[in-house]
């Protein structure tokens, strides 16, 4: 009998010891796995380059908004509601941004849109989404124009109200870029080149004014064809022109090459730009005299904010193959606007979309605001970021390091 | 016949009564289970322990525990540097002096110590109040007066359309440059306090 409560204590105790390591399940910070939000399905168009030159920003937009529709599903984070990416390729073609904001209308579960990358591709989907209502939310235009109006330099006046950005202007960074250039990097002579387009035009110009009003000189101005590579030409002027200096308006896959070329003819001057060139690929296209070229870009830097390392390694669990380059965290983050827009007008409605869903989601984006990747989002009555902050960064070993930071408060 | 007979033993089973056969296989009443029968209680008793123990020690070392707390913010991802207005010089300020004031706030984390206040141009000096170093709280915000005097009007800007405020941070996570942009009023009153400090910049 003593033998028989000693098996029954023994029997108790381990029940009792396995029992209690099951329950000490641990909260692993993961919600339920399901994936679905259920009932209904809301699509996020995503437009930007996936393929081409400038594929390596495009398809970070891509992955990173296809990162935040997976951790909202994940939270199920709108009761009701499962949401999806659909990413098209506008080859940063204006008529192919275009045709591709057309289809997004046309498919009536698509409630919002990311993108695009170019501010000339914006520029032709801008009215194509607002006819429809359809809010459309760019991490990397950064044309003033395209939330200011065309003379928003004397008259600031918003064009479409179904437009909003996370990235701050070149209204900021051109001046940014010309008091860094002028004040702490002591240039003083500057040849401008630009490639005509409405990002690369738009940013020398404003570059251009401030360096001006700074007291600094203009040695020379020149615009390239962004489809070729060979800038000898234009080298040998800037050789010539005496600058100390090279602002260049455009993007990496020009920049890169036109850096190199602008050395290889004897001028050892740096090359700066803006957020276009702030790309790994733009230091291998120019080479190992790159280094001492400077890069502007829109946001802090990575390490400096804890929200951007959660993002960085939740990207990097997610495994993508691509990087999620510099518009990565501001992709997020304008997936998730859209996000918090949705979920807005679908608890103001007693939980499920209303049939007027497109118009309400546009409405309810002015007034979103939360903690995102990048900072705190929220947007001004023009469609702008609030969140204005800018780095410098220069090439050092092989790779952008930021040299200097700074916020618009105006 | 519809009766069944005896069966006979298959391959391998022997009669019980069969004296050369074995006897059948049971408990084993070897040395080890002699000992296990003589000390079955206290080693019962030792395993239950021993259970105890391992499930104790698993549920130990794998305890909920608490993250760690977040590190500080960046000083510059919670300070804010916003221009008020133009004011009147201190009195006693040297000529072609003129100030303008600012209103810093700290928005959360560790208190912020402002260690140094200076604008990009070679033809201006700064002066602040109050001087730095000076600390401020999470939630608080403290107005400064920023005193500028022309040393060289030929180093100025006529009028800079983003000029920068340059300030050095601290607080417990790092220390940081970090360059305040104050808009476009800032840029117009600097610029006519400018003009006025140089007789309208006529150099």
């Amino acid at each position: 009998m003593r033998q028989r409560s000693l098996i029954a204590i023994t029997a108790a105790l381990a029940a009792g010891a396995l029992t209690l390591t099951a329950c000490g399940s641990r909260d692993s910070g993961k919600s339920s796995d399901s994936g679905k939000g259920g009932g209904t399905t809301v699509t996020i168009g995503v437009d930007a380059p996936l393929t081409g030159d400038l594929s390596a920003l495009g398809l970070g937009i891509k992955n990173s908004a296809d990162l935040a529709v997976k951790t909202a599903n994940k939270q199920n984070y709108v009761k009701g509601v499962t949401f999806q990416i659909q990413a098209l390729d506008d080859q940063a073609q204006p008529s192919s941004g275009q045709q591709n904001a057309t289809k997004f209308v046309a498919d009536s579960s698509v409630l919002g849109a990311v993108g695009p990358l170019n501010s000339s591709v914006a520029e032709s989907m801008q009215k194509v989404f607002d006819d429809a209502n359809l809010v459309e939310v760019s991490p990397a235009n950064t044309n003033p124009a395209l939330t200011q109006g065309a003379n928003w330099q004397t008259k600031k006046a918003r064009t479409y109200k179904s437009y909003f950005r996370t990235a701050t202007t070149d209204a900021v960074q051109g001046p940014f870029a010309a008091q860094y250039v002028y004040n702490d990097a002591k240039k003083k002579k500057v040849f401008v080149i630009d490639d005509k387009k409405t990002y690369g035009a738009g940013l020398a110009a404003t570059f251009t004014q401030e360096f001006k009003k700074l007291g600094g000189t203009i040695a020379g101005t020149e615009h390239i064809n962004p489809d070729t590579k060979d800038f000898s030409a234009v080298a040998t002027k800037v050789k010539n022109s005496g600058a100390d200096v090279v602002y260049y308006g455009g993007e990496y896959p020009q920049a890169g090459p036109l850096s190199k070329q602008i050395k290889a003819a004897g001028a050892k001057v740096p090359l700066v730009g803006g957020d276009g060139i702030y790309d790994p690929t733009f230091i291998k296209l120019a080479g190992s005299n790159s280094a001492g070229d400077l890069a502007t870009s829109v946001g802090a830097p990575v390490e400096q904010l804890p929200s951007a390392k959660e993002f960085v390694a939740n990207y990097k669990a997610g495994g993508y193959k691509e990087e999620y380059a510099a518009y990565g965290g501001y992709s997020y983050d304008s997936a998730w606007a859209i996000i918090e827009a949705v979920k807005k007008v679908v608890e103001d409605n007693g939980g499920k979309l209303p049939s007027d869903a497109r118009a309400k989601v546009t409405a309810a984006m002015q007034n979103v605001s939360f903690d995102g990747v990048t900072g705190k989002v929220s947007f001004d009555e023009f469609g702008d970021t609030t969140n204005k902050q800018l780095t410098v960064y220069a090439v050092k070993n092989g790779a952008w390091a930021p040299v200097k930071s700074g916020t618009y408060t105006g | 016949m519809s009766g069944v007979g005896p069966v006979e033993p298959g391959e391998g089973t022997h009669a019980w009564d069969d004296p050369g056969a074995s006897p059948p296989s049971g408990p084993p009443h070897g040395r080890l289970a002699q000992l296990y029968d003589r000390h079955r209680p206290a080693l019962l008793a030792a395993t239950a322990v021993a259970a105890l123990l391992a499930g104790g020690g698993y549920l130990y070392a794998t305890r909920p525990q608490k993250p760690p707390p977040p590190p500080p913010p960046y000083p510059s991802q919670v300070v804010s540097v916003t221009y008020l207005a133009a004011r009147p010089a201190p009195r006693g300020a040297p000529p072609r002096s003129f100030t303008l004031s600012v209103l810093l706030s700290v928005e959360s984390g560790p208190p912020v110590t402002v260690t140094r206040i200076a604008q990009p141009y070679a033809g201006l000096s700064v002066a602040s109040a109050p001087l730095p170093p000076f600390r401020t709280n999470a939630g608080a915000t403290r107005k400064i007066a920023i005193t500028m005097r022309v040393t060289e009007c030929g180093k100025v800007p006529e009028n800079a359309g983003l000029p920068f405020l340059d300030v050095t941070l601290r607080n417990t996570r790092a220390m940081e440059d970090h360059s305040y942009i104050l808009g476009s009023r800032y840029a117009h009153d600097l610029s006519v306090a400018l003009h006025v400090a140089c007789g309208n910049l006529s150099r």
